[in-house]
């Protein structure tokens, strides 16, 4: 509130809040109730933590530990090896994820698109996918290793596997639903196939192509973890995990999971965003 | 004009999932000419839309073909243009994209100006100049229909078809839209087939209207030309004469379609019962104060007293409605005009002869010549009035209602003109109408009056919209009202029934008779299931000098009241022919043999001991006093000065046949 100087002070209160107050008076709301949710929650865990009443390190280890605080504040260092910055283990987890997602994603809508298209081959197939889809991604890595031999490849079948079926299974009947009316339309105009795909199937099956792949970035990072922990020897967040329990560094692994739900939460809202951008007419 | 659609013996027939077939469609042969707009109309599941997706090429035949421009349509292509009902427009498309696409895959290889052009001038023609940049999701209705059709026009199909186009739309931009399709259309001589369920749209629209019939087994029912000339206006289309006979025919036909259909719906098995060999019958009427006998043996529980315990009564709109009802059988008696029988059994309904016998007279009198009151207001107050009054009007087209040409009203307004020196066909003109459309159009001027049973007679003089100008006691008093009809083969496959059946409408015509029951007679004809009208308007007396209300109008029972009555079927078999509805028939002995079932009234009587009613009327007495000699009616009809060419034939009737199955 201004000081009365001026004459006209008095409706300089009147008129609406401008800038930062008309944004906090909008969102005040929004900030207030996470923020005591949030704190309400540190708090209890913290307590919990101070009593002795469990044996996790609370919320405050995260500073008070200096080699956790070293961790939190200096996420790039690399001193060889596996002793890297968290930034650069989250990257390579990435990186796993990244392709393995990309694999899913290229392999997941064309083979969504000829089941959604071809009735014997979604009567053939579906079953199989309806299966698989249900095994657990940590119930894929023994099989991986066999298959692979070696980590890295494997820890990318496990992402690939995991996260293929929501986009094959929404690519598919994205494609199943394309409405009649489009496809009357294709054929009065007497559309060539190539004409179908890119102008009516593509653009039509766009929304659950998107719904398929924002559900499996998640189920892929899920799915890293899970790889990571149990292949040990590669950077990653997960094997930081790992590594930080048989060292029994409570605080590190509180640091490690508020990295790996970070990250999980931007990946997702990225994708929110894309899907908003690009089949936003629909 | 040359043909662009030919439509050939076209069948479909759809697998059902439970196994078996849905024949949807059967025998349909339409012809399409260049530049003609033609409405396909029906309920819903008639299979109008899947004739239009046949021509489309959507959907394939079962049997029969089509063919645009010679070729058989084995195809969608756009040379057969669709518009979608749902507008089926890209969604992530901009208007102008939308259209582009469509021309980008009919007419490829054009210049990025040209296109662009094509796109803009069609973007113009439907009025969305300012809208080419948006998306479908934020256009109206009517505009995306607008731009369904903009895309349809743009790729210059030989043949725009419609499916219930503006069936989605709101009825301000229905109406809008309507209007810019006819002018597009009428620019660029489109040639266009439209699916809709709208008869005003239809009327509106068409060069011809295709009336199909329920489903399963759809088939052209029936195919009206509106000779409406273009170019049309919404507004101003309803004001031509032919609109509304248009529109009743429409919805005769929609109405008569539900009718058959909630018909076929119930079960439909011969009930024999009590020694008769149907006793659930339907039973046709149109709601007249002559009706009374059937009301009060419905309502008395005479049917059910002798032996007919499932009678229903079935109320027409229209005469017409009863000889539908009976050709298709979806009647088994009706109520009709004394002139049915003989102008069903001579073929006058147009198509093949078919026998009707009555066995009852049920009504006479209780008819009269109303002129609008408007001429009473010009001075008209008799026949000589009207006649001068046509002399010094004959500039404007004259107008008289009359219900059905069949009935007697007809019948006795012609002859009531034509002895006062009145030609009923060149002098004015005779419209047939639904009685309550009269009403109507006796009030706005476009009839000059019409000749009607009460109590429509008496409703239009009650609500001051016109004036009797010659009651039917002035013109033939005690001439037949209304008969009991049924088919010969009906008669001959149900004698009993037939005989109880004229047995309990008797009884109700003595009911109806007594004049202390003439209040409670109104009371209950009053009601929905009747005539729906207020009980003050429905009378059966004829107010005397004295004011006793005891003299009937309506004769419904005494001698020779009821009993058939071959001279009186004689005389109108001559009048129809003098009128050329049908041809007088030579073996005239035989088919009047054939329609008084006078034996099935005489044994009726007699097991009522009703005696008295068997006695014959006497001579046939008309208010002119020219005479009706029985034994010439051809030398009768050579006599009458006033006539129609009329012919004289060989009715083919055949030999008595019994109804089978």
């Amino acid at each position: 509130m201004t000081t009365g100087i001026s004459p006209t002070s008095n409706r300089a209160e009147r008129t609406p809040p401008t800038g930062v107050a008309l944004w906090w008076k909008n969102n005040r709301k929004g900030i207030i109730s996470p923020l005591f949710g949030i704190g309400g929650f540190l708090l209890f865990w913290q307590l919990s933590a101070s009593l002795g009443l469990t044996k996790l390190a609370g919320p405050l280890s995260l500073f008070t530990e200096e080699r956790t605080r070293d961790l939190l504040f200096y996420p790039f260092f690399d001193r060889g090896g596996l002793d890297k910055g968290l930034f650069l283990h989250a990257m390579s987890s990435l990186s796993r994820v990244a392709l393995g997602y990309l694999l899913a994603a290229i392999v997941g809508i064309a083979v969504g698109i000829a089941v959604g298209l071809n009735k014997a081959l979604d009567r053939a197939f579906d079953p199989l996918f309806q299966f698989l889809r249900m095994v657990a991604p940590l119930a894929w890595v023994p099989i991986a290793l066999v298959l692979f031999q070696n980590n890295q490849p494997a820890a990318i079948f496990v992402i690939f596997i995991t996260s293929i079926w929501p986009i094959l299974i929404n690519t598919a009947e994205g494609v199943r639903q394309i409405p009649q009316d489009y496809r009357n339309v294709a054929q009065v105009l007497q559309m060539s196939n190539k004409s179908f795909f890119t102008k009516v199937l593509i653009p039509s099956a766009l929304p659950y192509i998107f719904t398929g792949l924002r559900i499996s970035i998640g189920l892929a990072w899920l799915a890293i973890i899970a790889a990571e922990i149990v292949m040990p020897g590669t950077p990653g967040i997960g094997f930081f995990i790992w590594d930080a329990y048989q060292n029994s560094y409570v605080s590190d692994i509180v640091l490690g999971v508020i990295w790996i739900g970070a990250i999980g939460l931007i990946l997702d809202r990225l994708m929110t965003w894309l899907q908003k951008r690009i089949s936003g007419n629909h | 004009m040359t043909t662009l659609v030919e439509v050939q013996d076209l069948e479909k027939n759809f697998p059902l999932n439970g196994g078996g077939n849905y024949l949807a469609l059967k025998g349909i042969d339409l012809d399409i000419r260049k530049g003609e707009f033609i409405s396909l109309i029906g309920h819903s599941g008639c299979g109008k839309s899947t004739l239009l997706n046949m021509i489309a090429g959507l959907d394939l035949p079962t049997g029969g073909t089509v063919l645009v421009d010679g070729e058989t349509v084995k195809r969608p292509g756009p040379d057969k243009m669709v518009v979608f009902q749902n507008y089926s427009l890209l969604p992530w498309l901009t208007v102008e994209q939308n259209i582009a696409l469509a021309i980008d895959e009919v007419i490829p290889g054009l210049s990025r100006e040209d296109r662009q052009a094509l796109v803009n001038e069609h973007i113009e023609m439907v009025g969305l100049g300012h809208a080419g940049h948006k998306l479908p999701r934020e256009l109206s209705g009517g505009m995306r229909q607008r731009v369904a059709i903009a895309r349809a026009l743009a790729i210059k199909p030989k043949l725009l078809l419609l499916d219930e186009p503006f069936g989605a739309l709101d009825a301000l931009s229905r109406g809008n839209l309507q209007e810019k399709l006819m002018q597009i259309c009428n620019e660029n001589q489109l040639t266009a087939v439209m699916v809709t369920h709208d008869v005003d749209e239809a009327v509106l629209l068409s060069d011809r209207i295709v009336m199909l019939t329920n489903g399963p087994g759809s088939k052209i029912g029936g195919i009206l030309e509106v000779d409406i000339p273009r170019p049309r206006q919404r507004m101003t289309v309803v004001h031509h004469p032919s609109y509304y006979s248009l529109r009743s025919e429409i919805i005769y036909f929609l109405n008569r379609q539900k009718r058959v259909k909630q018909w076929q719906a119930k079960p439909h098995k011969v009930l024999a019962r009590h020694g008769l060999e149907k006793v659930n019958l339907d039973l046709g009427f149109v709601p007249l104060a002559a009706c009374a006998p059937l009301a009060v043996a419905e309502a008395k529980g005479l049917f059910a007293k002798h032996g007919l315990d499932e009678v229903q009564l079935v109320r027409e709109t229209s005469w017409r409605g009863v000889t539908d009802g009976l050709l298709d059988r979806t009647l088994d008696a009706a109520l009709m005009p004394s002139g049915m029988p003989g102008w069903m059994t001579a073929g006058g309904h147009g198509d093949q002869p078919v026998p009707v016998v009555s066995a009852l007279t049920l009504s006479r009198n209780g008819n009269g010549i109303t002129l609008a009151r408007r001429l009473a207001e010009a001075g008209v107050h008799n026949v000589d009035d009207y006649r001068a009054w046509l002399q010094s009007h004959n500039r404007e087209p004259h107008t008289l209602g009359i219900v059905h040409p069949a009935s007697m009203h007809n019948l006795l307004l012609r002859y009531w003109l034509a002895a006062n020196g009145i030609d009923p066909d060149r002098d004015v003109h005779l419209q047939t109408l639904p009685p309550a459309q009269m009403l109507a159009d006796l009030k706005d001027g476009s009839i000059d009056g019409f000749c009607i049973g009460a109590p429509w007679l008496d409703r239009a003089v009650a609500e001051g919209h016109g004036f009797t100008v010659a009651g039917d006691l002035a013109i033939w008093p005690g001439h037949p009202g209304k008969v009991l009809g049924v088919r010969e083969d009906w008669a001959l496959a149900y004698p009993n029934t037939h005989i109880a059946l004229v047995k309990a409408l008797l009884e109700a015509c003595a009911y109806c008779a007594e004049p202390k029951h003439w209040t409670e007679l109104s009371e209950l004809l009053s009601d929905r299931r009747y005539l729906g009208m207020k009980k003050e308007v429905i009378w059966f007396s004829e107010a005397s000098a004295d004011g006793n209300a005891t003299v009937p109008h309506h004769l419904f029972f005494g001698p020779g009241v009821n009993r058939p009555s071959r001279s009186e079927h004689l005389w109108i078999l001559t009048q129809l022919a003098r009128w050329a509805e049908i041809p007088f028939p030579r073996n005239y002995v035989e088919i009047l043999e054939r329609i008084c079932a006078v034996g099935v009234f005489s044994t009726a009587a007699r097991e009522l001991g009703f005696e008295e009613v068997s006695y014959q009327r006497g001579a046939i007495d008309l208010f002119d006093g020219r005479p009706f000699n029985t034994e010439d009616p051809i030398g009768y009809l050579n006599d009458v000065t006033v006539h129609r060419d009329f012919s004289v034939a060989e009715i083919p009737i055949g030999v008595p046949r019994v109804l089978v199955g």
